[in-house]
């Protein structure tokens, strides 16, 4: 599009202040993290880094931590496995009631997280299983898989759909043909996914704070200090976590964005 | 991994023969009322086909008549709504993909694009658990063959388009089967390209002996490569033959005008003599001889067939038997041939190939008149 | 032969059950389930504060004969169309630049450094805003400093909607770029050869093929906001209750899930039908 040049730069500008908009709050809950003051004002108190030690020892946080880690391990490669196996079943075959299928796996980010806690946890307590890890991977895993499910479908899209038939075709069965055009084909994409899963895992604290009970995830945790006990304490895990979150997001973003392989921006 | 003895088509088809006396009267793949099927729409209707050992034929037709759905069901990769498809007696339409044997050279290539050169002509081999140093050597021969040799370590996505042809050919060929499907490989390429792998192709066929089926929508390619030639429309069958007589004469009004270059008139069959009949149309009445024509009777619907270049155009009346008077519609120089299209005055149009010196030699104007004539003995019948 | 045959239709059949069956089976137990579940928690009863299965009506009819709750519904309605409005409107010139002004290699940074904060953790985030609006915060004190007395901006309708946008914006740039990227730049080349000023191609060209991707944009920037409590609790103090908030509270204060179902379904509902409305609204070919 012809524009002049001063319009552009007067868009690109907006675009920078947005980003501006989006990265203050990261920027400051750095900041404030060292900041000695227990008020976080201005102007600033001294650079110390007291505020990290007081967070990482309390026990309830590492407990947290530890439950954070445990269910992004195991949420991270079950949804992706499972939103691959969606993402592969609509790339290579048709059947009765696709759609519908479809329309369901994408349905749980349409609805508000509130009534996702709710609903899980009466169901989850119904079960005997409320308040317990096992429900929060369960309940991640309903949650992260249609984000994987959403980017290897992308990646399907721009596989050659006779590349499988072709293996077939010089010999290779079902399974064989899998393992050795799909597997190659798409595992960048499912890594980024499984990186994209833990990131919202990790992040997730609404439904986590209904069904986990007693068991905390560090979100629920940081949850759990804004109600009760406000301090910088929150500052300094809060830019633990945004360095964790930050990590797995460029780290999805590189594999998805490198030699084409799926991602947004594509070959346009 | 023990290979169940049923599951190898070729331990199969060893038993077979060792029955039977006269395979080599065989025909290599029998295909007997194939009837292809999407719910209500039918791709390919109750279809019989021959094909013979070491031929190069060329399933031919446009767009939607079936030919890549016929090529493949019988790669396996349609399932049959009906009729079976037989190969040197055995009957493999209920065999997977992976199970026949069919290698396929995909219109879009599909060349494995994570594996090198090598390793995709390779690829065969390995799935027939052939070790890896024979594997390489077998491929390493072939690539040489095709002249690709300084790219085997190169990825397929650093090739011309030609090589990747060649890639594409090569890793069906490694592991030397009896037959070879071919799905429209040249439409991608450039005209100048195209001509010069058709010779290839041609060649490399006659040199392995095996079966070429080829599939396309370029009367150019058919004709140049094969030894047969199917005409498809609309899921039939319209012809079989060898280029030539396909040419010379085609057996349906639509076969004519598929390949161009083909005037037909609709006329009704006056009157049978010895040696001649005389048809009835609205441009005239003419006479045909009747060697050329097949059983037609007395008040028979027929269609009268002349090719552009029998056609013979002149100023005066009198050059020939058959002669109608048209008006002159307009020209089309092909080099070395003029396109000249006549209509007559009943409204048939007639298409006449000429020379470019007989043009010059001719004084024709754009609306003006000439005579458009034939001998008897060119023109063909076809019944309608 | 035909046991074999048998066998391999099973083989076949069975390849294609085991990838298509996981995530709807998964889905079925642990989404639709509880969503079921869900729908017949709000005719239950609580009695002697003992969650009881039973078929009555009366939780529908206490919640949707309460002030409050009505309130709160037309509260969150309003906020939610605020801030979908809102964000679309800031979006769409930083969409239009990602698509239109900068080359390939700017545009994938550009949408890459929009989309990391999306996967932040958003609480921390807010957390974070509310430093910047409180009194004697980062804004209060930028404003003295230029001589302007600000009072404190947290806990306003202004807080909430800077929460929000915060929330939804890389949702919402995303799918407006999608779609602003899939337009015909050929169309758009016509029109400059037809001689369209630049305003005249963005009204009458890009905006009209870009309609999908800016309505589906402010239709999730609606479902978002119109679901989170995290804004609307520690932005907005406790004077805005939300249907989240009363949820989140109901469930809290005592076992009186069933009316926090009703509301929770009375939510879906609202959702679902915005949500068919704006994809008719989308992709309606005029």
């Amino acid at each position: 599009m012809r524009v002049s040049a001063r319009t552009k730069t007067v868009f690109r500008l907006f675009c920078f202040l947005i980003l501006a908009f989006l990265y203050a709050p990261i920027v400051t809950n750095f900041v404030f993290s060292l900041n000695s003051d227990r008020f976080p004002t201005i102007p600033l108190g001294e650079a110390t880094l007291d505020w990290y030690r007081l967070a990482f020892t309390d026990d309830l946080l590492r407990s947290a931590l530890l439950n954070s880690v445990i269910v992004g391990a195991i949420v991270a490669p079950v949804s992706t496995l499972m939103g691959f196996a969606a993402a592969y079943a609509d790339y290579r075959f048709n059947f009765f009631g696709k759609r519908l299928i479809l329309v369901l796996a994408l349905l749980p980010p349409l609805i508000p997280l509130v009534v996702i806690g709710l609903a899980m946890l009466a169901y989850l307590s119904r079960i005997g299983l409320s308040g317990t890890l096992p429900a929060i991977v369960a309940s991640h895993i309903v949650l992260t898989s249609p984000f994987a499910m959403a980017i290897i479908r992308l990646r399907f899209a721009q596989i050659d759909g006779d590349l499988e038939f072709a293996a077939q075709n010089l010999g290779a069965s079902n399974w064989r043909a899998f393992r050795e055009v799909i597997i190659p084909s798409t595992k960048t994409a499912v890594l980024a996914a499984a990186l994209l899963c833990l990131a919202v895992s990790f992040d997730e604290y609404a439904v986590t704070w209904f069904v986990g009970g007693l068991n905390e995830t560090t979100s629920v945790r940081i949850l759990s200090f804004l109600q009760s006990a406000v301090s910088p304490r929150i500052n300094a895990i809060g830019s633990v976590t945004f360095i964790v979150s930050i990590t797995l997001i460029l780290g999805a973003q590189f594999l998805l964005l490198r030699k084409g392989t799926g991602g947004i921006g594509n070959a346009r | 991994m023990l290979v169940e003895p049923e599951k190898n088509i070729n331990h199969q088809i060893a038993l077979h023969h060792a029955h039977q006396d006269e395979t080599k009267m065989q025909p290599l793949i029998s295909m007997k009322g194939i009837h292809k099927s999407y719910g209500r729409a039918v791709a390919i209707e109750r279809l019989d086909l021959d094909i013979d050992e070491g031929k190069f034929i060329a399933i031919m037709g446009p767009s939607g008549c079936g030919k890549s759905t016929l090529l493949r069901c019988l790669a396996g990769m349609e399932e049959l709504s009906g009729g079976k498809i037989l190969r040197q007696g055995i009957e493999i339409n209920d065999l997977p993909i992976w199970e026949r044997d069919t290698p396929l050279v995909w219109q879009s290539l599909a060349l494995f694009p994570f594996l090198t050169v090598l390793e995709n002509v390779e690829f065969g081999l390995r799935m027939k658990g052939v070790g890896r140093g024979e594997r390489r050597e077998r491929a390493l021969r072939w690539l040489k063959r095709l002249q690709l040799e300084d790219h085997s370590d190169r990825g397929v996505d650093q090739l011309s388009g030609g090589q990747r042809q060649r890639v594409a050919l090569a890793r069906c060929l490694v592991t030397e089967p009896s037959v070879l499907l071919l799905d429209e490989p040249l439409s991608a390429l450039d005209a100048h390209l195209s001509v010069r792998m058709q010779g290839e192709l041609k060649r490399l066929q006659r040199e392995l002996g095996i079966t070429f089926i080829y599939v396309t929508h370029s009367h150019s390619e058919a004709f140049s490569m094969a030894d047969q030639v199917v005409i498809m429309n609309e899921g039939r069958i319209e012809q079989i033959g060898a280029p030539e007589e396909i040419y010379l004469r085609p057996a349906t009004p639509f076969v004519a005008r598929f390949l161009g270059g083909s005037n037909i008139i609709e006329c009704k069959a006056r009157e049978r003599n010895s040696g001649e009949i005389i048809l009835e149309s609205t441009d005239g009445s003419f006479k045909c001889d009747s060697k050329v024509t097949s059983n037609v009777s007395c008040g028979d619907k027929v269609n009268l067939i002349i090719r552009a270049d029998q056609i013979s155009v002149t100023a005066e009346a009198g050059w020939a038997e058959n002669e109608i008077y048209c008006q002159v519609i307009g020209e089309e120089f092909v080099g070395a041939l003029v396109n000249l299209r006549l209509e007559t005055s009943s409204g048939t149009p007639i298409i006449v190939q000429l020379q470019q010196r007989d043009m010059e030699a001719l004084d024709i104007e754009i609306g003006g008149g000439v005579n458009a004539s034939w001998h008897p003995e060119d023109g063909h019948i076809i019944n309608a | 032969m035909k046991s074999f045959v048998t066998r391999r239709l099973y083989s076949h059949a069975f390849y294609g059950v085991t990838w298509t069956s996981p995530l709807p089976i998964w889905l079925a137990f642990f989404f639709i389930g509880p969503v079921v579940l869900l729908l017949w928690l709000s005719f239950w009863d609580v009695r002697n504060f003992v969650l009881t299965p039973d078929f009555q009506l009366d939780n529908w009819i206490r919640i949707l004969s309460a002030d409050y709750f009505w309130t709160a519904y037309f509260r969150t309605s309003a906020f939610a169309a605020a801030a979908a409005v809102t964000v679309s409107l800031l979006a769409l010139p930083c969409s239009l630049a990602i698509s239109f002004f900068f080359a390939m290699r700017g545009r994938l940074i550009l949408l890459s450094l929009f989309i990391v904060p999306f996967f932040t953790s958003y609480l921390v985030r807010v957390y974070s805003w509310q430093i910047y609006l409180t009194e004697n915060g980062i804004i209060s004190r930028l404003a003295e400093f230029f001589g302007v007395n600000a009072a404190s901006l947290l806990n306003t309708p202004f807080a909430l909607l800077v929460g929000f946008v915060t929330l939804t914006f890389p949702l919402v740039i995303v799918t407006q770029s999608i779609s602003m990227l899939s337009i015909d730049r050929t169309l758009i080349d016509a029109a400059y050869n037809l001689g369209c000023g630049p305003a005249r191609i963005l009204t009458a060209a890009v905006l009209p093929a870009a309609k999908p991707g800016i309505v589906i944009g402010a239709l999730f920037a609606f479902i978002f906001s119109f679901g989170d409590f995290v804004t609307p609790t520690y932005l907005g103090g406790g004077k805005f209750t939300t249907l989240s908030i009363l949820i989140a509270d109901t469930v809290k204060s005592g076992q009186q899930w069933p009316r926090a179902a009703v509301i929770a379904i009375m939510m879906i509902a609202t959702l679902l039908s915005v949500a068919l409305v704006s994809i008719a609204i989308a992709y309606r070919r005029k």
